[in-house]
């Protein structure tokens, strides 16, 4: 049988049972040894033994169930209750005033959680009833909180990037490092977004009447302080070479406890939540990188990926035809799938296809995580949405579409990554080693 | 019974979550340890040794023994986007074959991982760090969780049929 002929088969075949409703793990594991079975000659299970326990046991691995656990420390303590307080003082100034804080609160946690969808929820729980009493505009709110939100998948640590780089063998130190100024450059985008709509419509945003002075700016933000320390220790480890990944994250899980009990208000119990909270959802990801894993095995033992690879080398296409062929497929998918599914998918099928045209793979797995945050904000799936309307209880397309903006903000920025591919590899570049 | 075998799940589930919380603290202290003896000059061995290798063994452990808590509190991601909008009726039909896939790939899944666990001690694998740890026993806590996983899966499937409604959960996140 030929090659798009197989290729189309086990296509199908995935969607099949992912339609199905079979768990995503398992799906990918099905699809995996379904052409193992049809369309190689190696032995299935051995293959499946041999993946799982190879790749459940990695060093870099290990970096995700800890920066998990972190965040859902931090997600306890009172960081989140004092993320409002904290930073309103300081951006009533600026015009759009406190939609700021949406913007900035969910780049901080972003930092500090690494998940999306707990993102849009820890801050917008907080900050939609604040921002609603105080006359924001609905459109404005909850457009800010659905696209700052998706922050959590680029500003390191991120658990995504954790995930690409296990999948493709590139160093996480790396990605973490090449998120860092696209991150910064989304929070621009995204406040020059609402200091622009302000500034057209001077109406739409209600006035501060409360001013405080530095001393008191200082107390209310009190609460952020050792967290923002926390958070640009890791990150600076990392950059700096001190400390790996998964060694940032062990001593930042043991901060995190540190400050939580500190900060007060943090129990016991709290503790005890966050510790199987986190074994659920690293479990939950680990899981869908083995079945990822194994597909990925059983895709090079068909040699589809290879073929796909090296006919899209003959075919001479330059990058920029690929990366725009790539952004409408992984918009499509993106509506269908979740996040992570979409990363593990393309490490396993599309990545030597990506390498055969010369794209750096540290560059790529930035580009893949923009595509897949736009992906969070589209419905018919898109977590933040999700999130939004258990929060708010309003219609998800009207959350879409409050969204939207910063759906082309976030395709915005996946152009200007490609323009200018500098703003990424400019600090893995410049890295020790 | 149904308390008793939810109860399995949620220890392997805490044994999960504790491994988590030692490989937090292993690490941490080969780093206190190696800042220890090369800031300040302490007569201390400098490295726990083939502690990455502990780490990640602890780390398969983990994933594995959480896998059968994961399941049951419906924190294993799946599309929901078409079953969601079946019929009660297609609904739970869609449900009973995705149950009975799943079951289908587990009990393969754990007689393999298990195979691979009997050949392990057959060769007497090790790990090749400087101390050398015998396979079989990491291998094992991955094969004891999948065991678990496959129980859970049949233990739902069973559930369902009995209810005539889906028992797990959706999931909320990802």
């Amino acid at each position: 049988m030929s090659d798009p002929v197989v290729g189309l088969i086990l296509l199908a075949v995935l969607f099949v049972f992912l339609a199905g409703g079979l768990w995503i793990a398992l799906s990918l594991s099905a699809v995996a040894a379904v052409a193992l079975a049809f369309f190689s000659n190696s032995s299935v299970g051995l293959n499946l033994a041999v993946t799982f326990w190879g790749h459940s046991h990695s060093w870099s691995l290990t970096a995700l169930p800890l920066f998990i656990l972190m965040g859902e420390i931090l997600l306890r303590s009172r960081l989140s209750k004092d993320m409002f307080n904290g930073l309103a003082p300081w951006l009533g100034g600026l015009p759009g005033r406190l939609l700021h804080v949406n913007v900035l609160g969910c780049a901080i946690f972003a930092a500090v959680s690494g998940s999306s969808a707990a993102t849009a929820a820890t801050i917008g729980k907080m900050s939609i009833p604040e921002l609603k009493s105080r006359g924001y505009p609905e459109s404005l709110i909850l457009g800010t909180l659905a696209g700052s939100a998706t922050l959590g998948l680029l500003i390191p640590p991120s658990i995504i990037l954790i995930v690409y780089g296990v999948a493709t063998e590139q160093s996480i130190a790396r990605l973490f490092v090449a998120g860092l100024i696209p991150g910064a450059m989304l929070v621009g985008l995204f406040s020059l977004y609402v200091a622009v709509r302000a500034w057209m419509d001077p109406n739409l945003i209600p006035v501060e009447t409360t001013k405080l002075d530095i001393k008191e700016k200082l107390w209310e933000a009190r609460g952020l302080i050792p967290v923002a320390l926390l958070i640009s220790g890791v990150i600076g480890a990392i950059y700096t070479g001190i400390a790996s990944p998964t060694d940032a994250a062990a001593l930042g899980v043991l901060l995190s406890i540190f400050l939580a009990v500190l900060s007060g208000s943090f129990t016991r119990g709290d503790f005890m939540d966050a510790l199987l909270s986190a074994a659920r959802t690293s479990c939950m990801i680990a899981f869908i990188l083995l079945g990822a894993a194994f597909l990925a095995v059983s895709m090079g033992f068909t040699g589809l990926p290879r073929n796909l690879a090296s006919w899209i080398g003959e075919m001479g296409l330059s990058p920029y035809v690929l990366l725009a062929v790539l952004t409408i497929f992984f918009i499509v998918l993106g509506l269908f799938l979740d996040g992570i599914s979409v990363v593990v998918l393309t490490t396993s099928i599309i990545m030597p296809m990506v390498l055969a045209v010369g794209i750096d793979p540290i560059w790529f797995g930035i580009y893949l995580v923009l595509v897949v945050e736009m992906s969070q904000i589209t419905p018919p799936v898109g977590f933040n949405l999700f999130v939004i309307q258990g929060l708010t209880g309003i219609d998800i397309l009207r959350i879409a579409k409050a969204a939207l903006p910063f759906f082309f903000l976030l395709l915005l920025a996946v152009v200007l990554i490609t323009l200018f591919p500098g703003i990424v590899t400019y600090l893995p570049d410049a890295m020790s080693r | 019974m149904r308390t008793f075998l939810d109860r399995i799940y949620l220890a392997a589930g805490w044994i999960s979550a504790f491994t988590i919380l030692a490989i937090a603290v292993l690490i941490s202290a080969q780093i206190f340890l190696n800042f220890a003896t090369r800031v300040f000059g302490l007569p201390l061995p400098s490295t726990i040794p083939s502690y990455a290798d502990f780490s990640g063994f602890m780390l398969s452990a983990a994933t594995f023994l959480a896998m059968p808590y994961t399941f049951r509190s419906g924190g294993h991601i799946k599309v929901s986007l078409v079953t969601a909008r079946l019929p009660a009726r297609a609904r739970l039909v869609a449900e009973v074959i995705a149950l009975l896939a799943a079951i289908a790939l587990t009990v393969f899944a754990v007689y393999y991982i298990w195979v691979l666990v009997a050949e392990s001690i057959h060769f007497g694998d090790v790990s090749n760090g400087t101390i050398p740890i015998p396979l079989w026993i990491p291998q094992t806590a991955m094969g004891i969780g999948m065991t678990l996983l496959c129980l859970s899966v049949i233990h739902s499937l069973i559930e369902t049929l009995l209810r005539g409604e889906p028992v797990i959960a959706a999931s909320e996140e990802a």
